[in-house]
């Protein structure tokens, strides 16, 4: 028989990082105060989880308020200047963030890229009206991304730990102006556990051709918007849809919630077709109330 | 923190290297009592927190991640894999040439023991089997399940495994009570069609007393299920869950095939309430969700026509007031 072996540190924190960065949306708290006492190891803990908690608050697009402002500000490795230094490209501000503890510190002013500023400032305005119009707890950053590329990030989140269910939405827009071309993907993330843990994994790749080009960029950025608005919703759609499906085809391929018949099974009647005579030898032996039906 | 409900809290089959972990075949150790000395927290803290992890952790992953777990933790494998359900798996009797399903209520060491020819695969001389009486009903209790089977999942694979209660170290002690306990079990895996693919995997465990003419029946079950849906317009979308519920009544039992019967009703019911619940409440929720996360309505406009229609209402008050 094969030894249980006990593993090494490097190890255990491989897995506590597969656990933290696998946490539903909300729960990463939760998560890792389980790999805490799961580990019972907080030296080591604490210095080899920073990573997996940069990875996923850059991941999760998670939000913060930077000291004295009112607007959220997402977290991404789109406005990732050094390890902690992050990127408010509305604000034109840096500031670092404390992956532990998600608090924002040190904010500084950081001037913008010149040359994609003009258009970066039109997308922004543009896709902030659009988050507010289909997103109620909606939260958008634009940046300015390399070749000249112009990056947008949304995250919507639901959290409603107290009635077991949470929710995410992500979605990554990548305008290249030269080209004309949007590259984006939608992520969206659920979980439902009010005794069972249900969750939906959905995510989808959109490419999307315009002939926009960057001349006017507030014409150009109301294009660009009106197309991922457009593809936002045909995916949205398709989701909606497909769930009518799984519940009309899929739940009942895999088990019907009644027979062909209609009707429950007569389970007499099928002890008494199928094994009455096979049992009949039990009744001889013991002795008692034969009732034959 | 949620009270959590283990999924069998009854005693099972005592076999000799015992693993609830029937899929990865995992070889058992005792438990590390040293490590539970040096650790110095309360075994109970992480068992708490295991089981909350893997309420929290994707449900489309749970055989990794429990591995995973387990290599974490080694000294809580015996109660996680007694806690945790999993994926049932298939394999072929080659002496009845049928499928059954493999699980830790048919386990001894590494064989299964066929619930259609009552062998081990591979053989094992000192295999644990379910008395004469018991092993009769076992048989009986397989041809109605494959019955219910046929009706229900048109397809799909069952095993009912039984064992008698007396085999257990509590009750040799006791020795209060008569009766037997088993596990009815069902996978189903999709065709695939409609670029579809889904499994549906249910684990019945009871345990059955019998007072007098009656028999009194606890019954825990376990339903997971796996949808995947791939399209061009759809891209990935993985839905996923598994849910426990838990079940006692008092039947009579005025002929010993009463009890398949009773145990049929019993795991009829509970199927259909906990397939209608993930169908409309628990899968119906995560599509509110994902809806309320964005709107496809323009939300401006959604405003616009309520605040038009609350100034309607407040004239059509004024006028009748």
């Amino acid at each position: 028989m094969e030894e249980l072996r006990d593993l090494s540190t490097e190890e255990k924190l491989k897995i506590v990082t597969n656990f933290l960065l696998s946490s539903p949306p909300g729960e990463a708290d939760e998560v890792f105060n389980d790999v805490r006492v799961l580990m019972a190891d907080d030296p080591a803990l604490q210095t080899g989880i920073l990573d997996a908690l940069r990875e996923y608050n850059t991941e999760q697009y998670i939000t913060v308020k930077l000291p004295g402002q009112e607007n959220q500000v997402l977290v991404s490795k789109f406005g990732q200047i050094d390890n902690d230094l992050y990127l408010d490209p509305k604000s034109h501000q840096a500031f670092r963030f404390d992956h532990m503890n998600r608090r924002a510190t040190e904010v500084e002013p950081r001037p913008p890229v010149e040359e994609t500023e003009p258009l970066r400032t039109a997308v922004e305005a543009a896709i902030t009206n659009y988050v507010e119009d289909h997103f109620k707890d909606g939260v958008s950053s634009v940046y300015s991304t390399e070749n000249g590329t112009i990056t947008i990030a949304i995250v919507d989140n639901k959290y409603n730990s107290s009635n077991f269910w949470n929710g995410r939405w992500r979605s990554t827009w990548v305008v290249n102006p030269e080209s004309g071309k949007l590259k984006g993907n939608i992520k969206v993330n659920v979980h439902y556990y009010e005794d069972g843990n249900v969750q939906l994994d959905s995510n989808k790749d959109i490419e999307v051709e315009t002939s926009t080009t960057a001349e006017n960029p507030a014409a150009a950025a109301a294009a660009y918007v009106r197309l991922i608005g457009k593809a936002e919703n045909e995916y949205q759609t398709a989701v909606n849809e497909s769930y009518i499906e799984l519940s009309e085809n899929t739940f009942k391929s895999l088990r019907r919630s009644l027979p062909l018949t209609r009707q429950k099974l007569d389970w007499d009647k099928i002890l008494n077709y199928k094994i009455g005579q096979e049992l009949s030898f039990t009744k001889i032996a013991e002795p008692g109330p034969t009732s034959n039906k | 923190m949620t009270k959590y409900h283990r999924s069998h809290e009854f005693v099972p089959p005592p076999n000799k290297n015992f693993s609830y972990n029937q899929n990865n075949f995992m070889k058992i150790s005792r438990p590390n009592y040293f490590r539970r000395l040096l650790s110095g927290l309360k075994m109970g803290d992480q068992i708490d927190c295991a089981l909350d992890l893997m309420r929290r952790l994707p449900p489309q992953n749970t055989e990794d991640n429990l591995s995973q777990l387990v290599d974490l933790v080694p000294g809580l494998q015996d109660e996680l894999l007694n806690a945790i359900d999993q994926p049932l798996k298939v394999a072929k009797c080659k002496i009845a040439n049928k499928d059954y399903l493999m699980s830790t209520f048919n386990r001894d060491g590494d064989s299964f023991r066929s619930p259609w020819s009552n062998e081990y695969d591979p053989p094992i001389n000192d295999g644990i089997f379910p008395s004469q009486k018991i092993r009769k009903l076992e048989v009986s209790a397989n041809e109605a399940f494959d019955t219910y089977r046929e009706m229900y999942y048109e397809g799909g694979t069952s095993s009912v495994y039984f064992w008698d209660n007396d085999q257990e170290q509590e009750l040799i002690q006791s020795k209060l009570q008569s009766g037997f306990s088993g596990a009815v079990l069902f996978k189903k895996v999709g065709d695939g069609s409609r670029r579809m693919k889904g499994a549906w995997d249910s684990i019945h465990v009871f345990k059955a007393n019998e007072r007098g003419r009656n028999a009194h029946y606890k019954l825990t079950s376990t339903v997971m299920l796996y949808t995947i849906t791939s399209k061009p317009e759809l891209g990935n979308m993985n839905l996923s869950g598994s849910m426990t519920r838990q079940f006692e009544a008092d039947y009579p039992i005025d002929d010993p095939s009463a009890h398949i019967a009773n145990i049929g009703r019993m795991v009829e019911d509970i199927e259909l309430k906990m397939r209608n619940l993930l169908q409309e409440v628990y899968f119906g929720k995560t599509k509110d969700i994902v809806n309320d996360l964005r709107s496809i309505k323009s939300l401006v406009e959604s405003q616009k026509q309520a605040d038009i229609q609350k100034e309607l209402l407040g004239k059509l008050m004024e006028r009748k007031s």
